[in-house]
């Protein structure tokens, strides 16, 4: 009985450690922001660099916010001067890399917003990897002009 | 025998129906007006030179011909656009910011949305200023905006809607700088850095104007 009580304590702790094994992903999330749109606007993006420090190469294949009725990641294509915007399946992070979701590029489209979006305000977003991982981030609205500092104008990328 | 005939007449006109439709009947009208070819300077020759426009702003009408004297700022998008058309009306309203008030004071930033369907005056109203004051959203109806494109070389296309009816636009993503009298100066290709935007307008500003 004693040992059967023992397994089951053991077995339940596996369980227990399971999801939190599974949050423990590699990819690490830097300067993380949700464009701030004008009042109304029923979309927004956002954007955050994806570091992987595994020696795995992994994707990120999913993105999920309350704020938002859906989520989707997105991609665009500068075809000729004209910006096709797509949506994407998966994006991939490199094994030692990063990926950058930016304007012009990679970026999780929050579609449908519930409310507005305030400078200031802090998006809840959970990230989902394709080895079943997932990270949990807060990701702060900043105003298109503070932001776009941040981007900076080509070649000065320095935060 | 007789149902057999018609059932066989009905599959007929039925193949028909879908031959057509796979082959004509498109669920949106396409809203590509040309194809725009490289965004630098202008053509010595050829179409999409520009030109007087007027399309309806939050107070009535908005013609290009308001501005002359000023230097305008032209962009085409869309506001359900996530990412380009606000990467673009950003860059816009910092090179204002970086002017003098004496400049900015003979600069127009104009949107024009490719989307009157979804951009009603009412929203771009509150969507353009958003940005910078001196910048008004304007639309028309679709004919109307698909002339102003023409005109300008501007080139849009819906996009098929997703599960939830909603759909996007690929467009295409330049500023078009006009001169205080009308004429295309320069066509800045998307994610035209601030500098390169005020360098663009500042030495309009400086040219006399013939009124």
């Amino acid at each position: 009985m004693k040992i059967l009580f023992r397994h089951l304590a053991i077995l339940l702790a596996a369980a227990a450690s399971l999801p939190a094994f599974a949050g423990d992903t590699d990819i690490t999330i830097a300067d993380p922001y949700v464009r701030m749109v004008p009042p109304g606007t029923p979309t927004t993006g956002a954007f955050m660099v994806l570091k992987n420090g595994s020696n795995a190469d992994r994707k990120l294949v999913k993105a999920d916010s309350p704020v938002a009725r859906s989520v989707e990641l997105h991609n665009h294509i500068n075809d000729n001067g004209v910006m096709k915007m797509r949506q994407v399946a998966e994006v991939d992070i490199k094994a030692k890399g990063e990926t950058a979701l930016k304007p012009g590029s990679y970026h999780v489209m929050l579609i449908d917003l519930r409310q507005t979006l305030k400078e200031g305000d802090s998006v809840p977003m959970t990230l989902t990897f394709d080895d079943g991982s997932t990270r949990k981030i807060d990701v702060p609205v900043k105003m298109p002009q503070a932001m776009m500092q941040m981007d900076g104008d080509h070649g000065k990328m320095k935060h | 025998m007789k149902t057999k005939a018609l059932l066989t007449a009905t599959i007929i006109g039925l193949s028909a129906l879908l031959v057509w439709l796979s082959a004509f009947w498109e669920p949106i009208t396409p809203k590509r007006v040309t194809e725009v070819p490289t965004h630098n300077r202008l053509a010595a020759s050829g179409q999409a030179q520009g030109g007087d426009f007027t399309l309806q702003g939050p107070n009535g009408p908005v013609s290009l011909k308001d501005f002359r004297g000023k230097v305008v700022l032209l962009y085409f998008g869309y506001t359900f656009c996530p990412d380009v058309c606000p990467t673009s009306l950003s860059l816009m309203a910092r090179a204002l910011s970086a002017l003098t008030p004496a400049e900015v004071e003979r600069v127009q930033g104009i949107f024009v949305s490719v989307d009157p369907e979804r951009d009603t005056v009412k929203i771009l109203k509150a969507y353009a200023p958003f940005f910078h004051p001196r910048i008004v959203g304007i639309t028309g109806t679709p004919e109307q905006v698909a002339t102003v494109a023409r005109l300008y070389g501007a080139s849009y296309a819906k996009q098929p809607p997703n599960a939830e009816g909603l759909y996007t636009v690929d467009h295409s993503s330049v500023t078009y700088v006009i001169d205080t009298e009308g004429k295309v100066n320069a066509r800045l290709p998307h994610a035209s850095p601030v500098r390169q935007i005020v360098e663009a307008v500042r030495p309009l500003l400086a040219a006399k104007t013939g009124g």
